[in-house]
């Protein structure tokens, strides 16, 4: 029985070694003869299988002393199936490199671009912290403009405000200069008139006094 | 433009104006309306003043306009004998700057006179710039501000005092005159920081009332500065704040190297003016001093 189970384990061995191989060519051809593979590679699988399965059957007719290591080895063939189909799945949407230059022109410098692009980056990285710093400078220079702006308005409030209180004062003193000059303008009327009065007096009196000395001739 | 035509006229005006003076001191001039003739002597002197200045004659302008504020000042007008001295000091400014501060200097006495302290603290300040640029002589010039700072003062103009005080400390601490410095800027940042419009100088004036501590001692200025700090929170934020600190660990470990990329750091973002410069450039020989003197 047992050299049956190791037959199955070769033939697994071989299968699998295959599988893999062509597993790992499958990202690198494309069309018919990717369609191919990936149908050949599905027969495969489908042996691989079958294998498991007869050699569960083996293990079970097995007496059951012997049966642990017989078990575990089945174990670990399995989780090899399943690795294997996982792979062949993930092959199936991968990508190689080689189709990839392909794709964009057969550049055998790959590690070289990868540098440029470094550099590039560090450079714009450089250019960008430069223009940051510069932005700073002119937020500074501006605080300190703005800070002279604010003192000399401070000190343009002040002077407004001492011209306010003059333009004040100015007014009263205008105010009161207008009521002397009409007590002026009042005074100058009153004697005007008191020397009209009094000259009228003298005159009649000096009429009188010839008056009466014609009289008492 | 002719300008020597205009000398001759302005000669003219200035022979005639002469004359008239001279006639109204003589007997007959006195009893028939003296003054009058005064005052047109006056005008004419002005006006020749006036010819003198149109033709760049600065110093005639600045004698026609003496002798007119001579004229008023004997006709007892104090206010126009101290107008015509102004007038003279500007013309003057331009070609003598010692006979400008002359004249400046009696229209002020006028203007003191007369109780006009703003106007007369104005004048001081000018002639605290003709000493400061023309004849360079920073201690009468330092003098003057402090008199226009009093003056404005006693006239309840803060800003403008300041603005003279300001000046007063920025040459006391080039002169190593530090207590005064340092008195002046610290009562200008404790008024800035009151008001809204001002404290955004405020950390500025710390800044350079904590650097003229530095260089007197450095214990002081770690006092000053934690004094500061309570003050105005505002201030540890800023960046100034943070150099002096950088500063003050250097000079503690005496590495003039610390000092020396600490100050460049902060002039890559704000240049350093030229008074900066100066005190960290003292402060900087201190350290270096100190070096040579340990080993």
């Amino acid at each position: 029985m047992s050299s049956d189970f190791e037959a199955y384990e070769q033939d697994f061995g071989t299968l699998t070694a295959e599988i893999t191989n062509k597993i790992g060519r499958i990202p690198k051809l494309a069309g018919e003869e990717k369609t191919q593979l990936v149908l050949n590679v599905d027969k495969q699988l489908e042996e691989v299988r079958e294998l498991l399965e007869q050699m569960d059957l083996e293990v079970r007719e097995i007496p059951i002393q012997s049966r642990a290591m017989y078990n575990s080895r089945l174990k670990s063939y399995k989780q090899e199936m399943e690795k294997l189909e996982k792979d062949f799945k993930r092959s199936r949407i991968a990508y190689s490199d080689e189709v990839r230059n392909e794709l964009l022109g057969d550049d055998a410098s790959s590690s070289e671009n990868q540098r440029a692009h470094l550099l590039d980056n560090t450079e714009r990285l450089e250019r960008s912290s430069r223009r940051l710093e510069a932005g700073y400078q002119i937020a500074v220079e501006t605080e300190q403009v703005g800070q002279e702006i604010l003192a000399n308005l401070n000190s343009d409030r002040e002077k407004i405000q001492r011209s306010r209180e003059r333009l004040r004062e100015t007014d009263a003193n205008l105010g009161k200069s207008s009521r002397i000059l009409t007590g002026m303008l009042r005074r100058i009327i009153q004697n005007r008139v008191l020397v009209f009065i009094l000259g009228a007096i003298i005159l009649l009196t000096i009429v009188l006094a010839i008056y009466f000395n014609l009289r008492g001739h | 433009m002719d300008n020597s035509g205009k000398e001759k006229e302005a000669m003219a005006l200035m022979a005639e104006a002469e004359k008239k003076v001279k006639s109204s001191q003589s007997f007959f001039g006195s009893l028939f309306g003296g003054s009058s003739k005064m005052e047109d002597a006056c005008d004419l002197y002005g006006r020749a003043a006036n010819m003198f200045k149109m033709a760049k004659n600065w110093s005639a302008a600045g004698n026609a306009f003496s002798q007119a504020a001579l004229l008023h000042l004997q006709m007892q007008s104090k206010h126009d004998a101290a107008t015509n001295f102004i007038d003279a000091g500007n013309a003057f400014k331009k070609s003598d700057p010692q006979e400008a501060i002359n004249c400046l200097n009696r229209a002020i006495e006028i203007y003191t006179d007369m109780g006009r302290f703003t106007i007369a603290a104005k004048h001081h300040v000018t002639i605290a710039e003709v000493y400061e640029t023309e004849l360079v002589d920073i201690d009468k010039a330092i003098a003057h501000y402090e008199q226009a700072a009093d003056y404005y003062k006693g006239e309840e103009s803060t800003s403008s005092a300041n603005k003279c005080l300001l000046k007063v400390a920025t040459y006391a601490a080039q002169l190593e005159q530090y207590p005064k410095a340092i008195e002046i800027y610290e009562q200008v940042a404790t008024h800035a920081m009151d008001s809204t419009l001002l404290k955004y100088s405020a950390k500025d004036y710390f800044f350079k009332a904590a650097l003229c501590h530095f260089c007197v001692d450095m214990l002081n200025a770690k006092l000053a500065l934690q004094k500061y700090e309570e003050m105005f929170p505002a201030f540890s934020d800023s960046r100034e704040c943070k150099l002096v600190k950088k500063l003050l660990d250097a000079f503690e470990e005496q590495n003039v190297d610390a000092y020396t990329d600490a100050v460049k750091e902060y002039d890559t973002i704000s240049r350093l003016d030229q008074w900066l410069t100066t005190m960290l450039l003292r402060i900087k020989k201190t350290i270096q001093e100190d070096e040579s003197d340990l080993r």
